[in-house]
């Protein structure tokens, strides 16, 4: 079932959380609302679910306006943040919840109930554990059961707030490619909120980047990452080496002071050696190395007193041997450059 | 040996949240825990063992015929009568009235807190004279009520009016925080999950909040039938008719009927015991409960 939330306008006294938000998630689609805190995405979720109600905008499911509805009418799978199971009810019961209080002339005959209940919980895979009480779980279980909890109502969509929010780091990998594998066989519309990047771009099909109640860029997670539309884009996902630059006759110039212009360098798209090589180059002293984990992780302080952060293979780190306080060449090899002041993106050329 | 008593002790202070840093002297110790057991003989315990002891001075005979006396009687039944009205009510009150202050946003909300207070704040003889000047005889609507011939002051109504007045708060007070922490996070999923408000209130909410309400119900109980000043002065005092069981006990003290007043005293005192009773069953249950709901990761695996 397609999402449509069309032209979403939400505050919370004189707080803006959404300004005119429209956000379309095809039939069967999982997308990842990405954003910092305060962005508006779970808002906007919320809003979805019926849990919130829009100031102004209209929500639909498969084209039919839905707006009015309650959460109760609109049928949607809803996994909280802290999980919200029932905690005086059993794991087997917490999922037998949405059918149980069906009225009677839709509800399951109690049998039916049985096997649902265990068919969900065999996919979450913890069946052995139907007559334990939340409280007894740890925070992966809960959310698994939080999710059989959603499912088993069948729901038209399945919404997810900061679904891997409260667990650790383990735990949270494992769901997520358990969330992954687990779309891939059910093909249920879905859309989950978080402020993890990472989580964004490994889980999603498509991922929405919101900052302060407005959809910054929606692509694919290649695009968002690889083609960012905003400096905010560029900014949130991965890290990020800004400059003050100039173009001029086609060329992009770094400078000291404030102009019109900003220039994005991921760090692994800088460059570190010894000589100038005859390319575009500027100079610095190394400040800081980290070498633990697949890229080594260099600071350094340019001529003018910027700092920059600069990554690269442990391979090349080898065979450069760098050392602290030494001064060296940084060679850019990919920059974007965003206009200051309306943030439009210019031309990526070269440096000087 | 020596070691594994130094063991045992200090992992009891542990428990106790206690380190050597924080522990008194053993004279610091002893002194207040003295003092706390004087304080308590002297202003608790002795005046419930003097009830006891005055109730039962001229035989177990004379206790239950001072009991089992007709106005007696009519006073335990009135006591009953009203603690089944203003109980029940103020459980809805409570409720509905935590209900609105946890989970909404209004105009006037803090006032509806402070008002929920009013009554205890209030002197009990005040809350009483409230309702005479509303509907005593002189009362604002007192003439209405005296060409209806409806009894308000100086009868059972009166009675049930004031204690509810005076009991308000306890069920509401209880209430409010423990919704507060619990959030609406679980109404929610339950509405996501097709339930209607009636059957998330009973099937989620209400058992959530059951250990908190059954604390206020009890602490509403005691002091519904304990209530003297409010109930004084609206009852009118009418033997057999609008006394209740403290109204009665004064009656009789001041008629120098020491043993038949200290007799009937008695059941308020049983009351009180029976209340704490209950209540630390309650918290111990509740207490439970919270331990719970705290993650238990000896049995926990990922």
């Amino acid at each position: 079932m397609s999402i449509q939330a069309l032209d979403i306008t939400k505050k919370f006294g004189s707080f803006t959380a959404l300004r005119k938000v429209t956000l379309e998630i095809p039939s069967g689609e999982l997308v990842a609302l990405l954003g910092p805190s305060g962005s508006g995405k779970t808002t906007l979720l919320r809003i979805i679910a019926g849990l919130e109600f829009a100031d102004s905008g209209a929500v639909r499911f498969d084209n039919q306006d839905i707006t009015e509805r309650s959460a109760r009418e609109r049928q949607v799978g809803f996994v909280f943040q802290h999980y919200a199971l029932f905690r005086h009810m059993t794991v087997f019961e917490n999922i037998a919840f949405g059918l149980r209080v069906r009225p009677r002339r839709l509800r399951p005959a109690e049998a039916k109930i049985r096997a649902k209940v265990h068919e969900l919980l065999n996919l979450i895979q913890l069946d052995n554990l139907a007559q334990r009480f939340p409280s007894q779980l740890s925070g992966g279980q809960r959310q698994r059961v939080a999710l059989a909890r959603a499912l088993a109502v069948e729901p038209n969509v399945l919404l997810l707030d900061e679904p891997f929010g409260s667990l650790d780091a383990k735990v949270r990998q494992e769901l997520r490619r358990w969330l992954r594998q687990l779309h891939d066989e059910i093909h249920i519309t879905s859309a989950f909120v978080t402020h993890d990047q990472e989580e964004a771009l490994e889980v999603a099909d498509r991922v929405v980047v919101m900052n302060e109640g407005q959809i910054e860029q929606a692509g694919s997670p290649d695009e968002v990452y690889n083609q960012p539309a905003t400096p905010f884009v560029y900014n949130f996902l991965g890290n990020v080496n800004l400059f003050h630059g100039r173009i001029d006759n086609g060329k992009t110039y770094i400078h000291e002071q404030e102009t019109g212009h900003v220039v994005y360098v991921r760090p692994h798209s800088l460059d570190i050696d010894r000589v100038p090589n005859g390319g575009d180059h500027f100079r610095a002293r190394i400040k800081h190395i980290n070498a633990a984990g697949p890229l080594v992780k260099v600071e350094a302080v340019t001529d003018w007193g910027a700092l920059v952060h600069v990554e690269m293979p442990q391979e090349r780190f080898r065979n450069l041997q760098l050392a602290k306080d030494e001064d060296v060449f940084v060679i850019p090899k990919d920059v974007k450059v965003f206009h200051a002041l309306n943030l439009e993106r210019s031309e990526l050329q070269g440096i000087a | 040996m020596a070691g594994a008593t130094t063991l045992m002790t200090r992992s009891a202070k542990r428990q106790v949240g206690k380190t050597r840093a924080t522990t008194e002297s053993k004279f610091v110790r002893g002194m207040l825990i003295g003092v706390t057991v004087l304080f308590l003989g002297l202003f608790l315990f002795m005046p419930l063992a003097v009830v006891f002891a005055t109730a039962l001075q001229k035989g177990i005979a004379t206790y239950f015929a001072s009991l089992n006396e007709h106005d007696a009687l009519a006073a335990i039944r009135l006591t009953l009568i009203t603690a089944a009205i203003a109980v029940p009510l103020n459980l809805i009150f409570g409720v509905a009235a935590a209900w609105a202050v946890a989970k909404f946003e209004f105009i006037g909300k803090s006032l509806l807190i402070t008002l929920i207070d009013l009554p205890f704040s209030v002197s009990p003889v005040v809350s009483g004279l409230i309702y005479v000047l509303i509907f005593g005889l002189q009362g604002l609507l007192g003439p209405w009520l005296a060409r209806h011939d409806i009894k308000i002051i100086f009868a059972v109504p009166g009675i049930v009016l004031a204690t509810t007045f005076v009991t308000f708060p306890f069920v509401a007070r209880e209430l409010i925080p423990l919704i507060q922490a619990q959030g609406s996070e679980e109404e929610e999923a339950a509405l996501t999950l097709g339930a209607g408000g009636w059957q998330t209130f009973f099937r989620v909410t209400l058992p959530n909040i059951k250990w908190g309400l059954l604390y206020g119900v009890i602490l509403c109980n005691a002091r519904a039938m304990g209530e003297f000043g409010a109930v004084s002065v609206v009852s009118g005092h009418i033997r057999g008719l609008t006394n209740t069981i403290p109204l009665h006990v004064e009656i009789l003290y001041n008629e120098y009927q020491f043993v038949a007043a200290f007799a009937v005293a008695s059941l308020l005192a049983l009351l009180a015991l029976l209340t704490l009773v209950l209540k630390t069953a309650v918290e111990w249950r509740s207490h439970q409960q919270l331990a719970e709901n705290e993650p238990n990761w000896s049995t926990a695996i990922a």
